[in-house]
């Protein structure tokens, strides 16, 4: 059942992607920054659904280390690989934009030398896994770098406006704003984006149970 | 000569702005791109179900081989 409404939260967020797609490239083009504005329909929903995940996984990391179970270790993992493929996207599409708008694929501003750190961050994490054999020890060293490494991302929020950065200032928490029917396409495809991470991190939850049970009946099986 | 750099400026302006309205390279990059990021993670999803499968084929054969014994 549960599998059945996780797959089904697949195809709807699929599906919403889609329309709102072919719906927002019917909207007219943007004023000063012409039709490569519309990047932010994919760019900021991608970092939402990175900032969903990462967050998700600070707090499962936190509840390994507290409880041990296993199950919040697998938790952590599953929405840090998915955190990460949208932080890919994120720094894919804004310097596609930066390019075209500013003229530069990157810069060394606050905001994207944080955001960079970040993906950084969490790619070593994931390398970190494959690194310690030992599974208790393993869950434990990735659950503290987990931590260590969500400290960045309240940085990579803020820095926009800490720091005077090449980074545009935020639309809807600064001063900018959009015309109702684009905020609607937009906070559908936010919509879209988070649910598609759901739906992701489950499936990648899944599997890390699966090889979790799998690796335990080997060492069963070779103990015999 | 000022009122000619102006002119100038300005149609270059223009020229640049009308080149951002139309140029739908780098959003269609930048869409692509995106989707690219996301349809190779999926793939390499796909690939880690394909090795637990085997896996756990494996694991059953291993099991029955330990039972005829």
């Amino acid at each position: 059942m549960r599998d059945r409404i996780v797959y089904v939260l697949g195809i709807l967020a699929a599906a919403i992607l889609v329309w709102n797609g072919y719906a927002i490239w019917q909207l007219p083009e943007e004023t000063q920054q012409g039709v490569v504005f519309k990047i932010i329909f994919f760019h900021v929903p991608m970092w939402a659904g990175a900032g969903v995940t990462v967050s998700l996984a600070l707090i499962a990391s936190i509840l390994f280390l507290i409880t041990k179970n296993f199950a919040f270790d697998a938790l952590a993992v599953a929405t840090t690989e998915v955190g990460v493929a949208f932080l890919s996207a994120g720094l894919v599409t804004g310097s596609i934009w930066g390019r075209q708008i500013w003229g530069i694929w990157w810069t060394w501003d606050a905001r994207l030398t944080s955001a960079l750190l970040c993906w950084l961050l969490y790619a070593g994490y994931l390398m970190l896994r494959h690194a310690v054999e030992e599974p208790t020890q393993r869950a434990i060293f990735a659950a503290v770098f987990n931590i260590f490494a969500f400290l960045d991302v309240p940085i990579v929020f803020f820095s926009i406006k800490w720091w005077r950065t090449q980074h545009p200032q935020p639309v809807f928490w600064g001063q900018g704003s959009f015309p109702p029917d684009w905020t609607r396409h937009f906070m559908w495809n936010m919509l879209a984006m988070v649910a598609l991470g759901v739906v992701l991190t489950f499936v990648r939850f899944r599997q890390e149970e699966t090889q979790r049970e799998i690796d335990a009946v080997r060492r069963t099986a070779h103990a015999f | 000569m000022y009122l000619l750099i102006a002119q100038i400026a300005q149609d270059a302006l223009q020229q640049d702005r009308v080149r951002l309205q139309h140029d739908y390279g780098y959003l269609m990059g930048g869409v692509i791109a995106a989707w690219v990021v996301l349809a190779v993670y999926v793939m390499m999803m796909i690939g880690r179900q394909k090795k637990l499968k085997r896996e756990i084929d494996g694991l059953k054969a291993m099991v029955e081989e330990k039972q005829g014994r």
